[in-house]
């Protein structure tokens, strides 16, 4: 039982992240530029999070920066992809590149350190107990006490399937992702559309990153995010774009990652095997998805 | 459509001016992020490229260096010609690598003549046929390859650090690595002091092999054709998913053969993790190169040079060598200008439509 609400736990700790940048990867797969950004913009979002929490002393402020220096550059990332025409994939690699180049330069650079920066100086983002549910005895122990992020992640799945599903604007940035042209005709203003969806985006992408660096603890790694960015993609993929279901993708992938230490403490099964299947499982269900819109096709 | 057709020769050289230009552009970015934070750009150049070409043990590091990057460029380069857009060159180099130093360590009897062919063979397969499936599930499918490539990146990574950690551990070792392979199976080097090795050879082989597929033979042609126009070329009765199969492959067999130059050449063992995004890299060479195998061949000697200069410049101005990456992501971007006016923007129209 212990293990199970310990797994449970750290299940939700480790998916926020994730569903963060997922949120982010439905909205750009939804108006159809998907973000491969999505690792770097997180990665720049953990660095500013915890240099700037340091800096000021200040974990909010932290936040803010976070958030500001991925709406940055997920605004550089936009101008390449709408309006250069770049090719979205290339830009977005190019961002994943730029983000682990800079932040190891700066971190070395500005403080004088190889590999981690642990500041002391501040407090991760408070953790907040649930008022009743805190007390209810299993359930309490796995829902409350977390970061302040986790919460607000739940809260930004149901409002990320509001704005696209309830809201004027969600369903232009539908219609721009199923047929441009179209939506073009009909008057959508779709560089606006394109743009706000990349820069929203953007936000998340950072609050992921800071939930990263200064959500639990204070640091920041080299090449923090670690494939995080393309995780919280798979679970795109997963849920092929709905919120709701992107974020199931996301608590399940968290899962493997929260069971990957114990079990691997426990019984030794290798902690690599158990990393892979969360990839194996998208590429099949991408797999099946396509047999099946074959098999509609072949069908009419 | 200035990189296709038989190019006139003034087009050639707005490909080499365009390449000279982005590559100017990165190098000021570069120096406008050492200005910045305080370092002395002239200072961390001049030690980059006397480092990096100072001396002949100098260019042989830098030589040695671009080696498999001239593998992976070409892998990038000759898929995205096909207007197929493969990123998992990287997972391909992995497993192409394990499959060399397996087979290295395994026939310890054989002579050098047949074991290197052999674990080269071996690699080239098994990297060939791990890019093939991704090849297979776009053609046959239409499941998007630039995201199943990705994907599968990552799984190629952790099975092979699974296979070093577990099966194939060596004991004692601190870090997770396989036996090493014969030494008959080690490729000659050239001078004492560096690692350059006969590796180098091979690729230049590679890029004359590639050349030559490009330009002289049907499957370069049918390439080159479904690149520029898939819906043409498939009216005009061609093979279009064979040919997409068959360049996946080819392109994951030179990954897989990156991969075991470096076993073979370099470490002599299967290391976990051991490619610092070789693969990756090799993406932004064939941008930089638009996707000619000789222009892979020199901009993936620029690489070399800013790679194996870059420690040094390290060691000597404290400019971190992270720098390269800064100028790599600039180089993207600025190459990916001119080649999203061809046929980037075609493959962007033709998943939306």
């Amino acid at each position: 039982m212990e293990f199970v609400i310990n797994v449970l736990y750290s299940t939700l700790r480790v998916s926020t992240p994730l569903i963060l940048a997922a949120m982010a990867g439905a909205l750009s797969k939804q108006v159809n530029l998907l973000n491969i950004a999505l690792e770097g913009l997180m990665l720049f979002g953990a660095f500013a999070g915890v240099v700037f929490a340091a800096q000021f002393s200040n974990t909010w402020l932290g936040l803010l920066a976070a958030v500001l220096l991925a709406l940055a550059l997920s605004a550089v990332f936009a101008l390449f992809v709408i309006d250069l025409h770049v090719n979205l994939i290339v830009a977005g690699l190019a961002i994943n590149i730029l983000a682990l180049g800079l932040t190891a330069y700066l971190l070395t650079v500005v403080f004088n350190t190889r590999g981690a920066f642990i500041p002391d100086n501040v407090q991760p983002l408070p953790v907040w107990d649930i008022p009743i549910i805190k007390d209810v005895p299993v359930l309490g122990r796995i829902l409350s006490g977390h970061g302040v992020l986790v919460y607000f992640s739940w809260l930004m799945v149901f409002m990320t399937s509001l704005l696209l599903y309830k809201t004027p604007f969600g369903l232009h940035l539908r219609a721009v992702g199923k047929h441009k042209e179209a939506a073009l005709t009909a008057g959508i203003a779709v560089r606006r559309v394109e743009y706000a969806s990349i820069l929203l985006g953007g936000i998340l992408a950072g609050l992921a990153g800071a939930q990263l660096s200064i959500g639990d603890l204070t640091l920041f790694t080299d090449n923090m995010t670690n494939g995080r960015g393309f995780i919280a993609l798979a679970a795109v993929f997963f849920g092929n774009g709905a919120p709701g279901l992107t974020a199931v993708g996301c608590l399940l992938f968290g899962m493997f990652e929260a069971l990957q230490f114990r079990v691997q403490v426990m019984s030794g099964f290798s902690p690599q095997l158990l990393q892979m299947l969360p990839y194996l499982i998208v590429v099949i269900i991408l797999v099946l998805i396509s047999v099946r819109k074959k098999i509609q096709r072949q069908a009419l | 459509m200035l990189l296709k057709k038989s190019t006139p020769w003034i087009n050639q050289i707005f490909e080499i001016l365009k390449m000279v230009f982005t590559l100017l552009v990165a190098l000021l970015m570069g120096a406008l992020v050492m200005q910045l934070s305080g370092k002395d750009s002239m200072q961390a150049y001049g030690a980059l490229f006397s480092s990096a070409l100072g001396d002949s043990s100098a260019i042989a590091n830098s030589l040695l260096a671009a080696t498999p990057l001239i593998f992976t460029g070409l892998a990038a380069a000759i898929a995205f010609r096909a207007g197929v857009f493969n990123v998992g060159v990287e997972g391909s180099l992995y497993l192409g690598a394990f499959a060399a130093a397996w087979a290295g360590f395994t026939f310890t009897s054989l002579p050098g003549w047949l074991l290197i062919p052999l674990c080269i063979l071996v690699a080239a397969a098994v990297g060939g046929l791990w890019s093939y499936i991704p090849g297979m599930m776009k053609a046959r499918l239409g499941v998007d390859e630039t995201v199943t490539t990705i994907l599968l990146n990552y799984v190629a990574i952790l099975y092979t650090s699974y296979l070093v950690n577990y099966p194939f551990k060596v004991p004692g070792m601190a870090n997770a690595m396989s036996a090493e392979v014969a030494p008959a199976a080690q490729l000659d080097r050239f001078m004492p002091g560096s690692q350059f090795n006969t590796g180098f050879l091979i690729a230049v082989a590679a890029v004359i092999v590639i050349t030559f597929l490009m330009k002289r033979m049907n499957l370069g042609f049918e390439l080159r054709s479904v690149g520029d126009n898939p819906v043409f070329s498939k009216w005009m009765g061609m093979p279009t998913e064979k040919i997409i199969e068959k360049v996946m492959f080819i392109s994951g067999l030179l990954g897989g053969v990156a991969g075991a130059v470096q076993v073979l050449g370099v470490h002599y063992r299967f290391a976990a993790n051991f490619s610092p995004g070789f693969g990756f890299t090799g993406i932004t060479i064939a941008l930089l190169a638009c996707n000619s195998p000789i222009g892979v061949f020199f901009a993936a000697l620029l690489f070399g040079v800013l790679r194996s200069g870059s420690s040094t410049m390290e060691l000597f101005t404290d400019v971190p060598r992270d720098l390269i990456r800064v100028l790599e992501a600039t180089v993207i971007f600025f190459a990916a200008m001119e080649i999203s006016w061809n046929w980037l923007r075609r493959k962007r129209n033709g998943i939306r439509n």
